[in-house]
């Protein structure tokens, strides 16, 4: 799987799902490999081998890093209902089954001090519904979500925009350290994987398909946050837009025309709406 | 707990695209791209037995894109709860979508409405026993009163090629029309083969509606064009709009 990914025969966002229907990623390199132009040949076996990708995993095992790919019971089971799921994770700490009742909290790194009370009260009131607190440890709401949660005493999860090695921003490293201890923190990067203009888009659509929703707190017209929206909505995940935002364009025409998108003032109104939209026993009515 | 049929059916709305208007370029049954130059049917549709009276598919189905993903964790999702999440969405755009356009596939149909609604079976009597699809068809409840299980797999064909042998009847039909469900289209083999033994069993008029007309983005319509189905699906409308069909008048 790891020499699919190194490969990039396949958009990253097709791959996991190039996979399961295959059954089995050495079966899919294989077939690959075999439909390469001969001529290319040369080129492609200069890539890394399969040896090679071993010894790198090992050396994340003495890391703490844990990989978990999509052919594993491990993977994380709202993840694995998207489409753009990622073939495998880094992970540091452990996942949980209680991260299928998860929630992203995002928005502005730059945020104004009443944003970020309310990132921390929503985490906290998210955290007391037993709901795990999912956000991608940048500055401002990030933060203040991640800390909200744990403050309360819950369990709350990195989804962050490079690789396992790296911090961002390096104020985070000491926030990060302790959510790889105590809760997970994951990447769908390579650990060595350097922060991007494009790996944060990515880390977005996988931060939203992780969680059963996403709630933008605070986040202008050129927000990540604002891109978490839309990714979220085209997995089929609802997006709770706190009422404040309505003064963005964005977020009026998300209001007004996107699906699944619910502008809340609460986190009780949020609670309501999942409580709802994941019932077990949910039924249809006219 | 309750779902509104209209706010669940919206849940894939972003991935949804209406199926184009039959003309060149478009299979005039399936909605498939073809080669406008050479022909107006694709392949499947133009040499299998042309028995369905309406072919309708709601939405196009992008190979491992998010409809397709729904399309397939409602059945092989890993645990119930997956299964069940797609499905209940699933149902709420086959319960929408019939409520407004049930109407039109009868008229395309040359029918009045359709007496008897039942669905495509699956080719594995085994997977046949538990399907889904009955299931989740089950939930809608104004198709409750004509809803009857009108086939069953023989057993013995496997692919996706029509074959009569395919099915068998449950029951004699006595010329009433049927409107025949089922989730995906890929060739049509099933549905044809459906309606092949819905017909021989004495029904006037067979018509489907399918929730997604599965497309390979990678395939080519137009030989050395480089223009792929995937690209001919971004060309088309991001927003789906329920008010219309493919036979809409």
């Amino acid at each position: 799987m790891l020499a699919l990914m190194a490969r990039r025969k396949l958009a990253w966002n097709r791959l996991a799902g190039s996979i399961e229907e295959c059954g089995s990623a050495l079966r899919l390199l294989e077939d690959l490999e075999e439909a390469n132009d001969p001529r290319l040949f040369a080129v492609e076996s200069a890539e890394i081998t399969l040896d090679q990708l071993e010894e790198r995993v090992i050396s994340y095992e003495r890391e703490d890093i844990q990989l978990v790919t999509v052919l594993d019971a491990a993977y994380p089971m709202n993840l694995r209902m998207v489409h753009d799921r990622p073939p495998a994770l880094f992970l540091r700490g452990a996942l949980s089954p209680a991260d299928e009742r998860s929630v992203a909290v995002v928005g502005s790194r730059k945020a104004s001090p009443d944003g970020l009370e309310k990132a921390a009260e929503i985490a906290k009131d998210l955290v007391a519904r037993d709901y795990v607190v999912v956000s991608g440890l940048a500055a401002g709401i990030d933060t203040a979500a991640h800390r909200g949660a744990r403050e309360a005493g819950g369990r709350t999860v990195a989804i962050i925009g490079t690789g396992l090695r790296h911090h961002f921003p390096k104020q985070n490293t000491d926030l990060q350290d302790e959510l790889g201890r105590e809760s997970a923190v994951i990447s769908q990067f390579w650990p060595g994987q350097e922060a991007r203009r494009w790996t944060f888009p990515q880390r977005n659509a996988v931060m939203s398909g992780f969680a059963r929703a996403t709630v933008v707190v605070e986040a202008g017209n050129t927000s990540g946050a604002r891109m978490q929206a839309r990714l979220a909505i085209e997995q089929g995940r609802p997006v709770f837009l706190l009422r404040s935002l309505l003064r963005h364009q964005w977020a009026q025409t998300y209001a007004h025309e996107r699906p699944g998108t619910y502008v809340v003032e609460t986190s009780e109104e949020v609670v309501q709406h999942l409580d709802r939209l994941y019932a077990d026993d949910l039924v249809l009515t006219a | 707990m309750a779902v509104g049929v209209e706010e669940a059916s919206r849940t894939y709305e972003r991935a949804m695209r209406n199926v184009a208007a039959a003309g060149p370029g478009v299979c005039e049954v399936c909605r498939t791209f073809i080669d406008p130059n050479k022909y107006s049917r694709c392949h499947p549709c133009a040499f299998q037995p042309d028995n369905l009276a309406a072919v309708v598919p709601i939405t196009y189905s992008e190979r491992l894109g998010q409809m397709h993903t729904a399309l397939r964790n409602y059945k092989d999702g890993q645990s119930r709860t997956v299964r069940r999440n797609a499905a209940i969405r699933l149902a709420a755009i086959l319960w929408r979508f019939l409520g407004d356009h049930e109407a039109c596939a009868a008229r395309a149909a040359g029918v009045e409405g359709f007496d008897l609604v039942t669905i495509v079976p699956s080719s594995s009597p085994a997977r046949d026993e538990q399907s889904p699809f009955r299931e989740l068809t089950g939930w809608i409840r104004p198709l409750e009163a004509r809803m009857r299980q009108l086939l069953e797999p023989t057993g013995a064909v496997e692919g996706r090629e029509f074959d009569a042998d395919r099915f068998r009847p449950v029951d004699d039909l006595a010329g009433e029309s049927v409107l025949l469900l089922d989730d995906t289209w890929t060739t049509g083999g099933h549905a044809r083969s459906a309606s092949a033994t819905l017909r021989a069993a004495g029904a006037s008029e067979v018509a489907l509606v399918v929730i997604g007309r599965h497309i390979r983005p990678e395939y080519v319509p137009v030989d050395g064009s480089g223009e792929t189905c995937g690209k001919l699906l971004k060309g088309l409308p991001e927003s789906f709009d329920w008010t219309t069909c493919a036979v809409h008048e």
